[in-house]
């Protein structure tokens, strides 16, 4: 109860981007308009065989929606299944719905086929759930049939009923593998455009800041709450233990286990809480950013993206602000079948920007191309930059329109964490590209274990104008060496 | 400042057919643009600088984009419209380029620039929509603001452009397609985006388009000579074409625009004598606009003032008054009549003015009449504007420092709250109705307004918008609330803009209700899961219509609960997620593990493990697993009725409850075993009482087991604590086996 009240004190949700009048031009954001009767706080998406979306909500019910995608969108709710808590996950598969909600994975199928689900059956129910604040989030099916569920620590500090804290894969038979332990609170799970699995962890103890990470089989998310629960995983083996107030780069030397944060988000100014997050698979429907990641949050009610790149072995990549100014906390998103996102959740609980209590929204690409760094790439002395649009060669050829600031984070028990050691790289030189779609730059140094931040504010495109946003974060794990 | 309020509409008989000059909806009302600046408007709305040098900068409106006309358009209709627009749309913007032919070559260019229009079509543009509603199109016409600008039916109004003519001027569907986004083919946003539904745009063609178009059969040769006349007489120059090239005509000022304009040689506008002369007037002096200038321009072009007033100028004119409604009826005016505009932009913030002007934000859901859409090209500059010449100096608000915040925020808390000003009998807040009127959200008030706005606006409202029912709770700027701040109006307001300020993060006024969620049974079973004292963090409730329920742990496989009357209330605040109660005093049963192999049942009962404060780790993490249990979901019958399915090693358990009376749940249960076997039931603890060997009862409820099983009724505690074990003997196929719970309250 204590916690409930804290929780529910004022807290600082941080300062807007202020990009959002600009964003609007590219990326409106489409109210999906709910009946009033209902209350839908989604908690995740599915895209179903028909065309339809599945929505399932924190209050257990799941509806299936058509007509999201028409211009003025008036949608059709159905209500599949009631009955269920907290659903965090649905993936579609073998004319059923498989819905991670907070103690199962459960098949919630409809035999009779009289549009409502009359079969419940337990896929998975391994872990322990004795703590409102233990959720599970669940991913999509994985190309050999595998889903994962990540599962969020009791009360979000500790682990006190069974496997809080892990991650596990659940197979095509049915079998329940905890893969890794380690997690904190996570927000989302699922694949990057190369099928490796990722989840997004929350900032708190021993997270400074929010990140995507990737579950590695036998591998340590960090947090060590969750190692009491090794004897009950003979699979793997209990890692060494982190010593709290090191870096990252010094522990994964000692926790052979530990599996460095792929892509940190800078707290606040890159989302506050991470939450679910999807693939785009639209095929440039949905604009410049094919195969990227796009991530809710829930306070600062805003879209973000990522990229994620394997160097030595390691999964690390960027960050990028996409939109923000939507109307409640993101609990999660997914693209619909003619490549816009849906986005929903709800602000009830926590500190949230948005002000509606629940809401759909759909962010539609407007066909206008925006100026954006479409990604950051590492190269062995540096970064490739590229665009969505032709730069501007004299801005472009300026190494000193090129701003590289580091830093990085303690990794410790601690609540979150100050960005510590920064340092400003010059960047000795850049190369644009013919096409003039990319830029090479090359710093006097870069830095293992930080997170780069690129300010491309001076930039201009070919036609003269300014990014859309001008920011962009590289979290260096491994330099390549060619 | 009535200027030109009627003289611009005077029609006139021209041939025995009712002609009516170009109508330009904004100049109809009450306009603030004196004459000169009214010939200003009237050379860019009617696009004079297409084909003429003018001698002032204009920013015209842009004709109709032409591009797919033959996937919307009738081709009798443009026929039609063509030889004669004025007769054909009376008031329409478009001049009559064909004037000075004979009528036979009229109507012979004419069909061939129609044949034109109509193969330009695109796959995409093509549609199919059903048939709308026609008395819902009515409905909304009248409703969402259509009859600010227009009148349905061919009514000689002086104040809007008739749609008479629509009535075939479509093909089926393309009328609402237009409806949807208007912009697409207008993008000046003169016709703006309404918002509209499909559904609504789809009743609002069936209402105006009476009999609908039909695309026609094409002639090649006309269509190529139509193609030609288009550019001969000069459409491109209003109706881009690709890259064809507009001829120029001479100066504007060189013009005797009653020859040209005005009797039917070159472009044929049917201006008025009204509208040449200030026009004329306009040509002679240009004008030069002020800031506030451009703003009264772009409000009258838009005919934002139709709706809203600004200043002295513009507001709803009595013939159309009694169109605007609201469902808060007891707000008055302010709930009805779209809000002034006078300030406005020292109103807003600037992002919140945006996303009303782009996005479509409303806040006030009661009122029906919508905020039109104009789109980007329209509004080009008139935030800023706005911004610029409605400045109001802002007020310090500092938000408290440590010390001060608990005040500060109390006093916030308490001012919007029954024991304050009740803001919140007026108003909605965070999402939760008012109990009185429901009117604006008040969370939104940081987002929406600045801050010298609000201060000023809150000292006195009717000032700001005449009429309001909002009291005047500073009088004179003394707060008439005394207790709360120490009475000062400076922090009683601060208090109140710091707590708008933390959204979502403050805490709710007094006294505003948040509905407890109270889920209830109707015609069929009702199943909820969540964590509840009475069934466990895995918990099952299930409510028989009828007003029997029961609660089940999932964890543990046992019947936890029973109870009578309503089902249950859910908490859906705050963080919790969820969790039950029932809605009745239930009888709580025991939630251990309920069925067990003979050789785990022993001498003594495995209980769940208990977490506690001190020990918060669960000691015993597979129970119930480790003795055989596992639950493997439920199946739903017709009436939505749960079969449980779990699981005791290796004998799987279908678990069923009716009601059998208004009193007794029936439960009945399927063993599905492989061999001879023998499971353990612990059917019930407490204080137990035999009434028979098949009777047992415990307070309020009393068990009557099936025959055919063996009872051991065995003490478990020392202050007189018993349960019931029941031995049940399975045969190697299906088994089922019953017990009654009678309630005894």
């Amino acid at each position: 109860m204590a916690l409930l009240m804290a929780s529910m004190t004022a807290e600082e949700v941080g300062d807007r981007w202020g990009t959002a009048d600009r964003e609007r031009e590219f990326y409106p954001v489409v109210q999906v308009p709910i009946p009033k009767d209902l209350v839908i706080e989604a908690g995740a998406f599915e895209q179903l065989p028909d065309g339809r979306i599945a929505i399932g909500t924190r209050r257990g019910d799941i509806f299936f929606v058509s007509g999201i995608d028409d211009e003025r969108p008036e949608p059709k709710y159905e209500i599949f299944a009631t009955g269920l808590d907290e659903i965090f996950g649905l993936s579609w598969k073998d004319n059923a719905l498989y819905v991670t909600h907070s103690a199962e994975l459960t098949k919630v199928s409809d035999t009779d086929e009289d549009g409502r689900a009359d079969l419940f059956e337990v896929i998975s129910d391994a872990w322990g759930y004795a703590n409102y604040h233990e959720y599970a989030f669940g991913s999509k099916f994985d190309q050999e049939g595998n889903l994962y569920v990540a599962l969020g620590l009791s009360a979000s500090y500790h682990s006190r009923a069974l496997f809080r804290g892990w991650g596990f894969k659940i197979t095509p038979e049915g079998k329940s593998i905890p893969i890794a332990s380690g997690m904190r609170s996570p927000g989302g799970i699922g694949f990057n455009k190369d099928g490796a699995v990722f989840y997004i962890e929350s900032q708190g103890p021993w997270n400074s800041s929010c990140s995507l990470k990737f579950v590695k089989e036998g591998g340590f998310m960090g947090h060590p709450a969750s190692y009491n629960w090794y004897e009950y995983a003979p699979n793997l083996k209990e890692p060494v233990n982190p010593e709290s107030g090191s870096s990252i780069l010094v522990e994964k030397e000692k926790v052979a286990e530990l599996v460095p944060y792929a892509v940190i988000f800078p707290y606040i100014r890159m989302g506050r809480s991470i939450t679910g997050f999807v693939l785009d698979k639209t095929k440039g429907k949905f604009g410049p950013f094919k195969d990227q990641i796009f991530l809710g949050d829930y306070t600062q009610s805003l879209i973000m993206r990522a990229t994620t790149e394997q160097v030595n072995g390691v999964w690390q990549g960027a960050c990028y602000p996409f939109r923000e100014e939507l109307s409640t906390g993101i609990l999660n998103v997914q693209f619909t079948p003619e490549g816009r996102l849906l986005a929903g959740g709800t602000n009830r609980g926590w500190p949230v920007r948005g002000l509606k209590p629940f809401a759909l929204e759909r962010l539609e690409w407007s066909g206008k191309m925006p100026f954006e760094i479409r990604e950051v790439t590492i190269t062995p002395k540096g970064f490739k930059l590229e665009f969505t649009k032709e730069v501007e060669a004299n801005s472009a050829g300026d190494p000193t329109n090129f701003l590289v600031k580091t830093f990085t984070h303690k990794y410790h028990q601690g609540y979150g964490g100050p960005e510590i050691n920064q340092t400003e790289p010059a960047v000795k030189s850049v190369k644009v590209a013919n096409d003039g779609m990319s830029v090479l730059i090359e710093l006097e140094a870069l830095k293992k274990g930080h997170v780069h931040e690129f300010d491309l504010g001076a930039l201009r495109s070919s036609d003269g104008g300014e990014l859309l946003h001008r920011h962009a974060y590289y979290t260096v794990n491994e330099v390549p060496k060619k | 400042m009535r200027f030109l309020s009627k003289a611009v509409l005077l029609s006139l008989i021209n041939g025995g057919i009712l002609m009516a000059a170009p109508v330009i909806p904004g100049l109809n009302g009450n306009h603030p643009l004196d004459k000169a600046k009214t010939g200003h408007l009237l050379i860019e709305e009617l696009r004079c600088a297409a084909c003429h040098e003018v001698p002032v900068a204009t920013t015209m409106k842009s004709a109709p984009d032409l591009s797919e006309a033959g996937s919307r358009l009738d081709l009798d209709y443009l026929k039609r419209y063509l030889v004669d627009p004025h007769a054909v749309n009376p008031g329409t913007t478009m001049p009559d380029v064909l004037g000075g032919l004979p009528y036979a070559e009229k109507a012979k260019v004419s069909e061939a620039i129609s044949h034109y229009l109509m193969s330009l079509t695109s796959e995409e543009a093509q549609v199919e929509t059903p048939a709308g509603d026609a008395k819902l199109g009515h409905e909304i016409f009248y409703e969402v603001g259509c009859i600010s600008c227009h009148v349905p039916e061919s009514k000689d109004s002086q104040r809007a452009e008739s749609l008479a003519h629509i009535g075939g001027k479509y093909q089926q569907g393309a009328l609402a397609k237009f409806l949807l986004d208007p912009l697409k083919v207008r993008p000046s946003g003169r016709m703006p985006n309404m918002n509209l539904s499909s559904s609504e745009a789809s009743a609002l063609e069936a209402f105006l388009g009476g009999s609908s178009g039909k695309s026609g059969k094409l002639d090649a040769e006309l269509v190529t000579a139509g193609k030609e006349n288009f550019k001969k007489y000069n459409c491109v120059a209003c109706h881009t074409m690709g890259n064809a090239g507009a001829a120029k005509g001479p100066k504007l000022q060189n013009i005797d625009l009653k020859k040209g304009c005005f009797t039917g040689k070159g472009a044929n506008y049917q201006l008025s004598d009204d509208q040449a002369k200030v026009i004329a007037l306009a040509l002679e002096k240009p004008v030069s606009f002020s800031d506030e200038a451009r703003v009264e321009m772009k409000l009258t072009q838009l005919n934002c003032i139709a709706c809203h007033t600004r200043d002295d100028f513009g507001g709803v004119v009595e013939e159309i008054d009694e169109f605007f409604h609201t469902t808060e009826e007891a707000l008055g005016d302010a709930a009805r009549i779209p809000p002034p505009l006078t300030k406005i932009g020292g109103k807003l913030k600037p992002e919140w003015l945006n996303k009303v002007l782009y996005d479509g934000l409303s806040v006030r859901p009661y009122m029906k009449t919508r905020m039109p859409q104009f789109g980007r090209r329209a509004l080009e500059g008139l935030p800023e504007v706005l911004a610029k010449v409605d400045k109001l100096p802002q007020v310090d608000l500092p938000p408290p420092n440590r010390q001060e915040q608990p005040m500060v925020r109390n006093g916030g808390h308490l001012l919007l709250g029954t024991e304050g000003l009740n803001c919140i009998s007026c108003h909605n807040y965070n999402g939760k109705e008012s109990p009185g009127m429901k009117g604006y959200d008040l969370i939104l008030t940081y987002q929406r307004l600045q801050s010298g706005w609000f201060y000023e606006f809150m000292k006195n409202p009717a000032k700001h918008r005449p009429g309001i029912i909002m009291p005047n709770y500073w009088p004179d700027g003394k707060a008439v609330q005394t207790e709360i701040m120490g009475g000062d109006t400076h922090e009683q307001l601060r208090s109140l803009w710091h707590q708008f300020s933390l959204g979502r993060s403050a805490r709710d006024p007094k006294g505003l209700q948040s509905k407890p969620n109270k889920l209830e049974v109707n015609d069929k079973v009702r199943i909820y899961r969540g964590r509840s004292r009475v069934a466990g963090f895995r918990g099952l409730a299930v409510g028989f219509p009828g007003g029997l329920n029961y609660a089940f742990n999932l964890e543990n496989g046992s019947l936890s609960a029973i109870w009578k009357g309503e089902y249950l209330t859910a908490n859906w605040r705050s963080q919790g997620a969820g969790d039950f109660n029932p809605s009745e005093r239930p009888i709580q049963l025991a939630q251990d593990v309920a069925f067990l192999r003979p050789k785990d049942s022993g001498l003594k009962w495995p209980l769940k493990p208990v977490m506690t404060k001190e020990n918060p780790v669960n000691p015993d993490p597979l129970y119930p697993k480790n003795l055989g249990y596992a639950f493997r979901g439920y199946a739903l019958g017709k009436n939505g009725n749960p079969t449980l399915r779990y699981l005791c090693g290796e004998i799987a358990i279908e678990d069923r409850f009716e009601v059998k009376s208004e009193k007794v749940l029936s439960r009945r249960f399927k063993f599905d075993a492989k061999q001879e076997d023998v499971l353990h039931f612990r059917a019930l603890t407490g204080q137990i009482v035999g009434e028979s060997d098949r009777v047992f009862k415990a307070a309020d409820l009393r068990l009557t087991l099936g025959s055919g099983v063996e009872t051991i009724l065995r003490s478990i505690g020392d202050d007189g604590e018993q349960e019931l074990l029941m031995k049940i003997p399975l045969g190697p196929k299906k088994n089922t086996y019953s017990i009654d719970y009678e309630i005894l309250r």
